[in-house]
């Protein structure tokens, strides 16, 4: 009988490990997390496309049952098995992910998120969105940054703006501030952090040789700098024409190694077709002098 | 067993030379024997097609797999022809004639398999055509196709320039032919009879094969290094890439040619014309590309691992004393080292021995190109997290193992079938240099 007992309990034992192993658990709290906003069709539209470029490699079309064959299944979402899901919890999955599914917290924004899930909502015609969440009223300030720029000085003025209680708007002294460009990647920041004066102003020296693109523009924006997180702020963005004019061609615009075919190299289509046709041309005359044999015979007989 | 050459008289030759061209039991099991073990290889191949690549060891870190390394391996020996024929034939070294129609024989036949070993390696096979409707010129992919097309023709023309003489001979002279092939010859043979005229035009044609085929045979080998070192990849990114796997193609080659020699020799009888001196000057041959071989995979190994750059460290320490150790050194040492010294003797030149030598040296050779195709694979530049295990170590499944060996039965094959039907020594070639100028055709 022992033996018998403890059978079964390793046997349970070992079913549990199995599907704990599989499952993915999203904790309570996250479940009921909604959307803060209601869905709308253009969202949807946003959705399909963020879908179609980060999702659809392995959970397919939606409704065409043709996701990658990888362990454990992707599944389609505009099935029952991930329909039937709060849309708390597939915003969580989303976000954190698991081995093979990837997170995408640092990857789409929480409003790309949630446009992707009011994507595969609407393939689900009994879905009811619940109630957006709203926020309760903020309690510190609320700051708005508006840039210009000073063509004498060669500067850029930020002026941050507080919205006060009572709905008056006055300059906001003792604000950090960040300059930043654009580049290829990401941004790069301009000069150091500055602290709004009395006025609002923050000053920043811009630099005269930063290239631009062609007809020298630049895309420059300012942000609040709020690392606790206790202010509501609005940045600055702007495209100046502040930069050095740079015309810098694209690496495959013109002939090259690593271009298409309509771009090779003159040279390398030159030696590739001469060798072709020199060594071809002499196997068609190598081909033709056989043929020659055959002839002389009847010549000479 | 050798014989002075006015022993030889023409009938004689003629027989000597052509009397295995017949149809005999032996035959027909070995080909019936290469012909099931092609099929199941071949049905392995299906399931490849139905599945996907995915039935072979093949994964996101090891993408070249056996399939790599055995293309690699078919060019490799195909590139005999050019040095026996084109390099040593130019260079005038008359001991070669009995030679010359093996070596084109394995050139042709490793030549045609090696297009359809890369297609092993491809998940969408009917894509193919791709390559020569959409190629870049810029691509060494493009350049490989081209060459090895072009080694092809040219090989096979050079293997049945001097068959046409032999064929005229055959259809005339040989009586006891299946009536079938008689007509087969006729018409290959074109009319020869010997005269000087379509002996110029033979001649003619011949050298310029021979010339033609220098470069493109190095061109061949060359641009499958390409492949590889084109890349900034371990083990691949080198520039002495071209010359390595060319004088690595003339010891997997040599190392062919004289196993086949040794076989023609006995199952065709051809032990007075294929005498010791030929083994011992193949032997030679053998030595003497080993011996360059080894140069430059001392270059290929002691430079890098003099710099030890951080990734050619990984991959050098796995050769060296890491996983793939045992495979490394058996291959350097057995395949290498070891038949340099045993061939430097004069004994281990004779044919056995040398056959033997020969054996190990060309197993040792497809292993080499494992080697050199695979390892650097799993330790990649860029490691992708959270891996399965089966993308990091590469392990060769059965059905993959199948679809390598299916190449070498079709080459088994067509070697068969072009030493069964046609004189594996040049007939006509051997007369003349026996003494016998001109034979009567009526």
């Amino acid at each position: 009988m022992r033996f018998i007992n403890l059978f079964i309990i390793l046997y349970v034992c070992s079913i549990g490990m199995t599907v704990s192993a599989q499952t993915w658990v999203v904790p309570d709290d996250q479940k009921t997390v909604v959307a803060p906003f209601l869905f709308t069709p253009e969202m949807q539209k946003q959705g399909e496309q963020i879908y179609l470029k980060n999702c659809q490699s392995c959970h397919g079309l939606m409704g065409k049952d043709n996701w990658a064959k990888l362990t454990p299944p992707p599944g389609d979402l505009s099935k029952e098995l991930a329909q039937k899901q709060p849309d708390g919890e597939l915003f969580y999955r989303i976000t954190v992910g698991k081995a093979p599914m990837p997170e995408f917290r640092n990857i789409l924004s929480e409003d790309e998120r949630w446009w992707v899930i009011a994507y595969m909502r609407s393939y689900n015609p009994k879905y009811i969105q619940p109630n957006p969440a709203t926020k309760a009223s903020f309690a510190g300030r609320i700051v708005t940054l508006d840039m210009k720029y000073d063509d004498l000085g060669k500067k850029v003025v930020v002026t941050a703006n507080e919205e006060l209680k009572d709905g008056q708007s006055v300059h906001a002294a003792g604000v950090e501030v960040a300059l930043f460009v654009k580049r290829f990647f990401g941004k790069l920041q301009v000069g150091e952090l500055k602290t709004t004066n009395d006025k609002g102003l923050a000053i920043f020296e811009f630099p005269a040789d930063l290239p631009g693109n062609k007809e020298g523009y630049v895309e420059v924006s300012a942000m609040v700098n709020d690392p606790k997180n206790i202010m509501k702020t609005t940045g600055a963005i702007a495209t100046l024409a502040i930069g050095k004019p740079t015309d810098m061609p694209s690496l495959t615009e013109g002939r090259a190694w690593w271009a298409t075919r309509g771009k090779a190299p003159v040279w390398i289509i030159l030696t590739y077709t001469l060798s072709v046709i020199i060594v071809w041309g002499f196997i068609f005359y190598i081909v033709y002098s056989i043929l020659k044999i055959r002839k002389v015979k009847k010549i000479n007989l | 067993m050798t014989m002075d050459d006015n022993q030889f008289t023409f009938d004689k030759i003629t027989s000597d030379l052509t009397h295995h061209i017949r149809i005999n039991k032996g035959f027909l099991i070995w080909m019936g024997f290469l012909t099931v073990s092609l099929m199941v290889c071949l049905y392995a191949y299906s399931i490849q097609l139905r599945t996907g690549l995915g039935v072979a060891g093949i994964r996101d870190y090891v993408t070249w797999g056996m399939y790599l390394a055995n293309f690699v391996f078919f060019v490799a020996a195909s590139l005999i022809g050019m040095l026996i024929s084109a390099v040593l034939g130019l260079i005038g070294m008359k001991w070669l004639t009995p030679i010359t129609r093996i070596a084109e024989t394995i050139a042709v036949a490793f030549a045609a398999v090696a297009g359809l070993v890369i297609v092993s390696d491809m998940g969408r096979p009917e894509r193919l055509v791709y390559v020569f409707l959409y190629g870049r010129p810029q691509s060494p992919i493009l350049w490989d196709v081209t060459v090895i097309t072009t080694y092809l023709v040219l090989s096979l023309l050079l293997l049945f320039l001097p068959l046409i003489a032999d064929m005229a001979i055959i259809h005339r002279k040989v009586d006891r032919l299946p009536s079938w092939l008689k007509p087969i010859y006729k018409v290959l043979s074109l009319n020869f009879t010997d005269n000087p005229q379509q002996n110029k035009i033979i001649n003619r044609a011949i050298r310029t094969l021979l010339i033609l085929l220098i470069p493109a045979a190095l061109s061949i080998h060359t641009v499958t290094s390409w492949l590889f070192a084109v890349t900034s990849r371990a083990g691949w990114d080198s520039t002495v890439f071209g010359p390595y796997f060319v004088s690595g193609a003339f010891v997997a080659g040599s190392a062919a040619v004289i196993i086949a020699m040794f076989f023609f020799r006995k199952n065709y009888k051809l032990q007075n014309y294929l005498t010791d001196l030929h083994f011992n000057n193949m032997g030679k041959v053998l030595a003497t590309v080993s011996l360059v071989y080894l140069y430059f995979n001392i270059n290929e190994f002691l430079v890098p691992g003099y710099k030890l750059k951080r990734a050619d460290a990984v991959h050098l320490h796995e050769l060296f004393a890491g996983k793939d150790t045992l495979l490394f050194w058996v291959v350097q040492i057995g395949g290498l080292i070891l038949p340099i010294l045993f061939m430097l003797f004069h004994r281990f030149r004779k044919p056995l021995p040398i056959m033997l030598i020969s054996v190990a040296v060309l197993i040792a050779a497809w292993f080499k190109r494992y080697i050199i195709v695979i390892p650097t694979q799993e330790h990649p530049f860029l490691p992708i997290q959270h891996v399965p295990q089966n993308f990091v170590h590469y392990s060769p499944t059965l059905i993959e193992t199948m679809i390598t060996i299916a190449p070498f039965i079709l080459v088994l094959i067509i070697i068969t079938l072009i030493s069964k039907f046609f004189p594996v020594i040049p007939l006509h070639e051997t007369a003349r240099e026996k003494g016998i100028e001109h034979f009567k055709f009526d």
